[in-house]
């Protein structure tokens, strides 16, 4: 069916006959269901969507970001450190164990590899 | 020597701003050509609107904190310090514990507190639900109300043309109280009636503070059997009898008195002699565009604490940061600010504990508000759990 075919009345509402313009390469290519699925899937998706649920997504979100976050902020000023200044000697790496924060930080990894072992 | 950006205040808007600075000023950060400083009375970060949810029990005090610490990025010296003088002369703090910090710029973002003492008998009598404590005396209150009469008023700043904090919230804690009661069975027995002041910034006679949302009111207020009344200036509580006094003569019981109390800027700012506000409000007067407090060199504002005419609400803040980091980075590398702000303010309205409504506006346009959806809702609902961390750590 052309757009021009569209009964008077349609063609007499310009949102609908922009719609269905839009829509007439899916109509004659037969793919319009898949269109129509995918919408009553997210209507359902929706339907799935309650507090309790948005709550451990949210939850997930927060996480993941935080982490990633984290490790990124950790990436970057690390290696900003690193990059002005001479590469250290074995002594110099000792040195760097001085400092409260590097100790908090091999705190840090070694009891999450126990934790790890832990779960596993 | 590396010039010294201090933020006072670990708010929505000073974090943010915070991590927005280290990301745009990045070069000079690394280079230590320029510093940038937290400082904030509280070692841990409120979601303030949250406390809006806890008035209904829905929300845990443990789930809308963190600590402050963890939402910076680690280039940003944060320091638990009440600043309790500002040196603008000397371009200086003093803070309570007795020390000092120069700054070449500094970024006030204090925001503001409730201030119902202001309005005699309401502090004695009123509930509220802008911090903590009053939020959880208020649930208290409304999980144990069975009949009666909870009165609802909204108490605009005096300062011409400034709106009271977060614009929607009287209306979202409205339908939120309704679909609340409803759960417990009790609404048939309580009334609930919505007023609004005569002068709501620049409307009269009103039910919100702009024409398009206030026209919609009445109809969806009717439809839950909500009542309301215009022109409700609360002047007076008489806490023995229970009774709203109006300055427009109105006398009116109840059991609940729910207000949005008058606000003032913190202590601090109030004693810097930098606001021009009326009635002690101590708004810093701040350029429409650049952010800048007018006549202070060096000085921004942001969030609550500003003296403009749109919502002081987390969504403005969010809009207002990377203006300020643009200008101050413009400051520093070309000798002169480059960012206009355009007064944006986004949100998503809890319309009821089951509805949103996004909503957005700005200097120029109004909200024009759409259907409140299930689908606004959940996003209003991810957003409280999950997304304004990301958003507190400049990361959306
Ligand atoms: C119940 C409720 C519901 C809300 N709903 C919404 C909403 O739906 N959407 C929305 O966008 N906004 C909402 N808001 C508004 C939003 O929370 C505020 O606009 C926002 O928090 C303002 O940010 P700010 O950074 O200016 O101030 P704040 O977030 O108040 O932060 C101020 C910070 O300054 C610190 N401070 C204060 N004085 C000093 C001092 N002298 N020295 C050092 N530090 C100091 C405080 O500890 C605090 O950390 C709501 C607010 C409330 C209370």
């Amino acid at each position: 069916m052309d757009a021009t075919d569209l009964p008077a009345v349609l063609n007499a509402n310009p949102g609908l006959d922009a719609l269905l313009r839009k829509l007439q390469p899916l109509l004659d290519s037969g793919r319009m269901d898949n269109v129509v699925d995918l919408l009553s899937l997210s209507a359902d998706l929706v339907d799935l969507l309650d507090a309790a649920m948005v709550e451990k997504l949210s939850g997930l979100f927060e996480e993941a970001t935080a982490l990633s976050w984290n490790l990124g902020n950790a990436m970057r000023m690390a290696s900003a450190q690193t990059r002005n200044e001479p590469t250290p000697s074995l002594y110099g790496l000792l040195l760097l164990l001085r400092d409260p924060q590097t100790r908090r930080g091999l705190a840090l990894v070694l009891r999450i590899l126990n934790v790890i072992g832990r779960q596993d | 020597m590396a010039r010294h950006i201090v933020i006072v205040g670990g708010g929505v808007g000073g974090t943010m701003l915070a991590n927005q600075l280290v990301s745009k000023l990045y070069p000079e950060v690394l280079r230590e050509q320029v510093r940038i400083t937290l400082l904030s009375n509280s070692p841990d970060h409120y979601y303030k609107p949250a406390f809006m949810y806890v008035a209904f029990n829905q929300f845990f005090q443990e789930e809308l904190k963190r600590p402050q610490r963890s939402l910076l990025r680690p280039e940003i010296d944060f320091q638990v310090q009440e600043v309790t003088r500002f040196d603008f002369t000397g371009q200086a703090l003093h803070t309570r514990s007795g020390r000092c910090y120069g700054y070449d710029f500094l970024v006030i973002a204090t925001g503001c507190v409730p201030a119902p003492e202001r309005i005699e008998g309401l502090q004695q009598a009123g509930d509220h639900f802008y911090q903590y404590e009053a939020a959880r005396q208020l649930a208290r209150r409304l999980a144990s109300i069975d009949k009666g009469r909870i009165f609802i008023t909204v108490s605009f700043p005096q300062t011409p043309n400034v709106p009271h904090q977060c614009g929607i919230a009287p209306v979202e804690t409205t339908l939120m109280l309704d679909d609340y009661l409803r759960q417990r069975g009790v609404r048939d027995k309580v009334e609930i009636i919505y007023t609004y002041p005569t002068t709501a910034q620049l409307l009269r006679n009103c039910l919100f503070l702009q024409r398009p949302t206030g026209e919609i009111l009445p109809s969806i207020f009717e439809q839950k059997n909500i009542r309301f009344q215009r022109g409700f200036t609360l002047s007076k509580v008489d806490p023995e009898q229970r009774i709203a006094y109006s300055e427009e003569g109105d006398a009116q019981p109840f059991d609940i008195l729910m207000a949005t109390p008058p606000i003032r800027a913190v202590d601090a700012v109030l004693q810097s002699g930098a606001s021009r506000a009326p009635n002690n409000e101590g708004w810093l007067p701040t350029n429409h565009e650049t952010l800048q407090v007018y006549g202070l060199e060096g000085v921004y504002v942001i969030g609550d604490t500003v003296d403009l005419p749109i919502s002081k609400a987390g969504g403005a803040c969010h809009n207002q940061a990377p203006v300020i980091a643009n200008n101050i980075a413009g400051e520093i590398r070309l000798g002169s600010t480059c960012a206009v702000y355009d007064g944006k303010v986004q949100a998503a309205a809890q319309m009821g504990l089951g509805a949103g409504m996004p909503l957005c506006y700005d200097y120029r346009h109004d909200v024009l508000p759409t259907p409140p959806t299930k689908l606004g809702s959940l996003l209003r609902n991810g957003f409280n759990r999950g997304l304004y961390w990301a958003v507190a750590r400049g990361m959306l």
